[in-house]
């Protein structure tokens, strides 16, 4: 009964198509991001107080927050306590750019999104700075970042494209599309018929020229470049595999003063899946969350996925970074979830979705760091 | 697209499903068993053997479609199987390589995005005034799939020496079950019949074109298994999209900086150098190749020393990369043109979509 529950709940999440709660709620940000860019006035306060239902709902359950931030970007749409919210604008015009900021006591949290790399940058990110890898995965946000800065200690940690992809492993990673034997087999078919079946594939790779000296999953352990800006002051993370990230604290409902959500890169591995690194946060009046997450999907043949997590309570002054490394054989989830998948109307939107991925394939590994200024 | 489905540009709102959920779900049950039956939707079961004959009666058909899919509303089931049934008629008689005579304007990668391709004809000129050729992709990623094949065919059917459209690797059964084609049908006519329709169709479609005997066109680029252009007229195409061969390759290839025959770290898919454009175009008397496929952020790009080009018309790909989109005029003489696009913005609604903030953990 139980289990019937579940999966009607299931079919329910995972119907496809278009949420008009979601649209509803995009219009109403949108409506709100067009009036902040009109010069304040009453009429725009007022759209604020009667659209921000998180900031309602979050306000009745707790005290109001002190406001103490400070807006850096006067493009962004209004706030209750010093009239800017940040959530970073939609541009109606080309090209895309969006460049906003915040401050709270000494932290600084800045992020920018622009077009992906034009032919210019690409040429000089594959011959110069990004030379060991093959290929560039197709789509490259490398003007993209997030970066979060401890403005008295001139320490910041950053998220960028040109660094995560600067960690892609320049061997062979082993991994091939499903139909890779029969592709190759099927080639080799007139040059090597007196080879045994199992020499095929190194032979095969060598005789047509295989280009394997990179990972072209681009799979990165990326978590962030952090940056000393005073070199006689060097702070680094220190290990610490027993923290644990306050989960408590961050499932209050408390204001996001701050959200932005972004690509890095993003390849669709020539239609036989997806490798994605995107990067997330969110700035409360107490803490931040940032998560950056790379997720790998090859039809048939592997699911993986790099959760990065940086948490920040600003009074405390403390840092904490955790990584986790999640992977499966892509056939393993398929028969661990063969129920649900095959009770899902469109069960292939489900492989798509990384939040649901992460949550049915094993942790492979976890660490954990900090730092306390 | 794949894991962004909930950063939907807001115009869509109009389109929340209403599926009968409960047939849906039957017709479903298992997904291994998704229907692949090349041929099921029956387009093709009563084939002319000539092509097919323009009256009053269809191309006033015609123009109500065309005029009904410029407004970016979908036909019904009913009127895409009689649409399709009449594009069998027409695309079963072109050749595998299609020919095609100057002026024409030459466009890469649609996917489903249907409010550029209306910019594109703004951009490049109303069909049938101006000539065109499209080198495939017209569905998956974008949010309007469906309008944009039907409109497509429809004037293909329309004014059949005044567009060709050629095939993408995304117009097969495998790649638009996982890209938002399949996912795209269900959602707008809930059911996959039109999916089967268009799917089926698909097949059909001339692989390359050659234009004015010097300009090879397709969508993916050169096979190791084709040297004159010749060989491809040889090729069996009416079939789904085979994982290997020369028409896999034609639909898949990618040009590289690399000499000579490549292939991709995945495992499958060539790469061809300059020595091999050189050598194509040598052999064939050509003085390019023109190939869509891959995304460039200009909407075009040159390789191997302009021997190949790269055209791409589909700006903001996935309605977040920013690109430009282009198309290559080529006039009588033969001199070509790239005339670059942005997406279309239409007054009040953003180019960008947002997400709302949510308390990710």
């Amino acid at each position: 009964m139980a289990d019937r529950d579940v999966e009607k709940s299931l079919k329910r999440t995972v119907r496809p198509g278009i949420n008009t709660i979601e649209i509803t709620a995009a219009r109403e940000l949108h409506a709100r991001t067009v009036n902040a860019r009109n010069p304040r006035n009453e009429r725009a306060m007022q759209t604020t107080t009667t659209t921000t239902t998180m900031a309602k709902s979050s306000a009745s359950f707790f005290k109001e927050p002190i406001p103490r931030h400070v807006c850096n970007s006067a493009n962004n749409p209004p706030c209750k306590h010093c009239g800017r919210m940040i959530i970073p604008s939609p541009v109606a015009t080309y090209p895309l750019e969006d460049n906003p900021s915040i401050s709270i006591n000494n932290w600084t949290i800045t992020s920018r999104k622009r077009p992906i790399l034009n032919s210019e940058e690409l040429e000089d990110w594959e011959t110069n700075k990004l030379s060991g890898l093959g290929a560039l995965p197709e789509m490259i946000f490398g003007n993209n970042y997030i970066s979060i800065k401890n403005v008295e200690k001139n320490w910041s940690i950053d998220f960028r494209a040109l660094d995560a992809l600067s960690m892609v492993n320049l061997e062979d990673s082993g991994i091939r599309v499903s139909y890779s034997k029969d592709w190759i087999n099927s080639k080799l078919k007139t040059t090597a018929k007196e080879v045994h079946e199992d020499d095929l594939f190194e032979i095969s790779s060598e005789s047509l020229n295989i280009v394997k000296n990179y990972d072209w999953t681009y799979s990165t352990e990326y978590k962030g470049t952090v940056i000393n800006y005073n070199d006689n002051d060097v702070i680094d993370f220190k290990t610490d595999n027993d923290l644990v990230l306050p989960i408590d604290k961050l499932s209050k409902p408390d204001q996001i003063l701050f959200f932005d959500d972004m690509i890095l890169f993003e390849d669709e591995l020539a239609d036989n899946g997806i490798s994605i690194l995107n990067v997330k946060i969110r700035v409360m009046n107490e803490r931040l969350l940032l998560l950056s997450r790379f997720f790998l999907r090859v039809d048939d043949v592997i699911v993986r996925v790099y959760d990065t997590r940086i948490y920040v309570e600003f009074d405390e002054n403390k840092v904490i970074r955790e990584f986790k490394q999640y992977e499966s054989e892509y056939n393993d989830l398929m028969a661990n979830q063969k129920r649900v998948l095959a009770h899902s109307r469109d069960p292939k939107a489900l492989l798509r979705d990384s939040n649901w991925v992460v949550e049915h394939i094993p942790l492979v590994k976890r660490q954990c760091e900090v730092i306390q200024f | 697209m794949d894991i962004d489905m909930d950063d939907v540009p807001m115009q869509d709102a109009e389109l929340t499903p209403t599926i009968n959920e409960e047939t849906s779900i039957n017709d479903h049950d298992d997904f291994q068993d998704i229907e692949f039956k090349p041929g099921s939707s029956g387009i093709a079961d009563n084939k002319s053997n000539k092509p097919l004959e323009l009256n009053s009666t269809n191309i006033n058909q015609l123009d109500a479609w065309i005029e009904h899919l410029g407004k970016c509303e979908i036909l019904s089931e009913d009127d895409v199987a009689r649409l399709c049934k009449m594009a069998v008629d027409v695309l079963q008689f072109e050749e595998n390589v299609q020919p095609v005579n100057v002026p024409v304007t030459i466009c890469g990668d649609v996917h489903g995005q249907f409010h550029d391709l209306i910019e594109l004809f703004k951009i490049g000129g109303p069909c049938p005034d101006t000539n065109y050729l499209f080198m495939g992709d017209y569905v998956d990623r974008g949010y309007y799939s469906v309008e944009t094949v039907s409109y497509l065919v429809a004037m293909k059917v329309r004014y059949p020496s005044r567009i060709t459209i050629l095939r993408g690797n995304h117009e097969s059964r495998q790649i638009t079950q996982v890209y938002g084609f399949y996912d795209e049908c269900l959602r707008k006519y809930g059911s996959a019949n039109v999916w089967k329709m268009f799917t089926d169709l698909f097949d059909y479609f001339p692989i390359t074109a050659l234009v004015d005997n010097k300009i090879f066109c397709l969508h993916g680029g050169l096979s190791p298994m084709i040297e004159t252009i010749d060989q491809v007229r040889e090729l069996n195409r009416i079939q789904e999209v085979p994982h290997e061969g020369p028409m896999c390759d034609l639909l898949w290839s990618d040009p590289d900086d690399r000499g000579g025959w490549g292939i991709s770290p995945r495992g499958a898919g060539f790469t061809f150098g300059q020595d091999i454009s050189e050598q194509f175009n040598h052999t064939n008397d050509l003085s390019l190749v023109a190939r869509a496929h891959q995304l460039v952020m200009e909407g075009y790009a040159w390789s191997h020393q302009q021997n190949v080009v790269t055209i791409f018309s589909a700006p903001n790909y996935c309605y977040r990369c920013g690109n430009q989109a282009a198309i290559m005029e080529v006039d009588e003489n033969n001199n070509r043109q790239f005339l670059q696009y942005d997406p279309s913005v239409r007054p009040g609604e953003p180019t960008v979509s947002r997400k709302t903030p949510d308390y990710f953990l």
